[in-house]
């Protein structure tokens, strides 16, 4: 199983117009072992703001995943989610132009031991 | 009775090894040619095949669903039904000892493994003695069932360029016919893209005794040590991450030894299957 851990720390990102916007995604990292091929976590971001805001909670290269909120200064969104790659969470405006805050959840592989393959030339199977 | 000129396969084993002293890449990722230590693989062939079976009276081998199991650990590995221990490895050579099941068994038990198939179909291959017409008398030769083998010996696989090699000599260990086999093959890609066509060509080379296990009759035929060349070749095509096309065919010449048996009625083995591979591990 692959290894999470949650940390605690948040990345805070302030955008120009002086909203000040907290995003905190949990797990922080997901270390794969070296059988593993990738990471089945469920994935928890938690928002907060010090003023109401519109915004939406995407993925970075997963275009399934979506969450909008409106006029609101804090929201949660969990979800269960694969993945062998570094996820980036990011809020951003409704148009979804404008990249308001992010917090990716890191992939770390253990160090693959590798050695060659047994090719077989002589070999009766199709 | 078939010999292999001790100095020409001197020379050989010197031309190989000499173009296999060529560097090689060495495995930096997982790759077709580098394996995870410590990770299962597993596979499974969905098509359709048939292996022609030279004994007479015994039906062709239906070939449908195929597994593939392997796995590497630092030094131990497995692969299918043979299993064997890495002795000295390079990015060029690699030195096992490995224990393979004895192969002609197939021709005579429908469930040995190396038959791994599934099929609405459960004749046996083994049925009681089987009438084998002669010229003149009409003379019955029991088909009986052969026992599962192994044989153990040293494999030396090599790389050089763009071909593989691979050399086993093994003795069989489990007190049936204490028989000898050589096996030698080499490959090379003909089509090497997305897809890939690979050409191999080969020979088995088995003492008398191990033919004479599977081929001989009691008090009638003796034979001697045959040599069985064969080539091969094998498609594969991806079709995604999990899925590839994959078709091959495996002519194999049996030779006199084995054609002059009574219990023989074809000279040549051929075996084909094309389906889709599904990796699962």
């Amino acid at each position: 199983m692959a290894l999470l851990s949650l940390g605690v720390a948040g990345l805070v990102h302030a955008d120009s117009s002086a909203a000040q916007i907290e995003l905190q995604v949990r797990p922080r990292v997901c270390t794969l072992r070296a059988h593993e091929d990738a990471c089945q976590t469920t994935v928890r971001a938690e928002w907060r703001a010090d003023r109401n805001e519109s915004l939406c909670l995407i993925i970075v290269d997963r275009p399934d995943v979506k969450r909008c909120w409106e006029n609101y200064s804090e929201g949660v969104y969990s979800i269960e989610l694969t993945f062998s790659e570094d996820l980036i969470v990011e809020l951003r405006d409704p148009q979804l132009e404008q990249v308001l805050a992010s917090q990716a959840v890191s992939v770390i592989r253990e160090a693959l031991q590798l050695r060659r393959r047994r090719h077989q030339p002589w070999s009766i199977w199709p | 009775m078939y010999l292999i000129p001790r100095q020409w396969a001197a020379a050989l084993v010197l031309i190989l090894w000499s173009a296999a002293a060529a560097a090689q890449t060495p495995c930096r990722a997982p790759s077709a040619d580098c394996v995870i230590v410590g990770k299962w693989e597993i596979s499974l062939s969905i098509g359709y095949g048939e292996r022609s079976n030279p004994i007479a009276a015994n039906s062709d081998i239906p070939l449908h669903l195929l597994p593939q199991i392997s796995y590497y650990g630092k030094r131990f590995f497995l692969e299918n039904l043979e299993l064997g221990f890495t002795l000295h490895e390079t990015d060029a050579h690699m030195f096992n000892v490995i224990a393979a099941p004895g192969y002609d068994r197939v021709f005579f038990v429908r469930n040995d493994l190396q038959n791994i198939f599934v099929s609405a179909s459960t004749v046996s291959l083994n049925a009681p003695p089987t009438a084998v017409p002669s010229f003149e008398l009409v003379r019955e030769y029991p088909i009986g069932g052969r026992r599962t083998t192994y044989l153990v010996g040293p494999e030396w696989l090599f790389r050089a360029g763009r071909f593989v090699g691979q050399l086993d000599a093994l003795r069989e260990v489990t007190g049936e016919h204490d028989g000898y086999e050589v096996r030698a093959a080499i490959a090379t890609p003909v089509v090497q893209s997305k897809s890939s066509l690979v050409v191999s060509a080969g020979l088995t080379w088995k003492s008398s005794a191990l033919v004479q296990y599977y081929y001989g009759v009691d008090g009638l035929y003796e034979p001697g040590a045959a040599l069985n060349p064969f080539i091969k070749l094998g498609f594969v095509h991806p079709l995604s991450e999990r899925w590839s096309f994959s078709t091959s065919v495996h002519h194999e010449r049996l030779a006199d030894s084995i054609t002059d048996s009574p219990i023989v009625a074809e000279d040549s083995v051929t075996t084909f299957f094309a389906g889709f591979v599904l990796k699962v591990l």
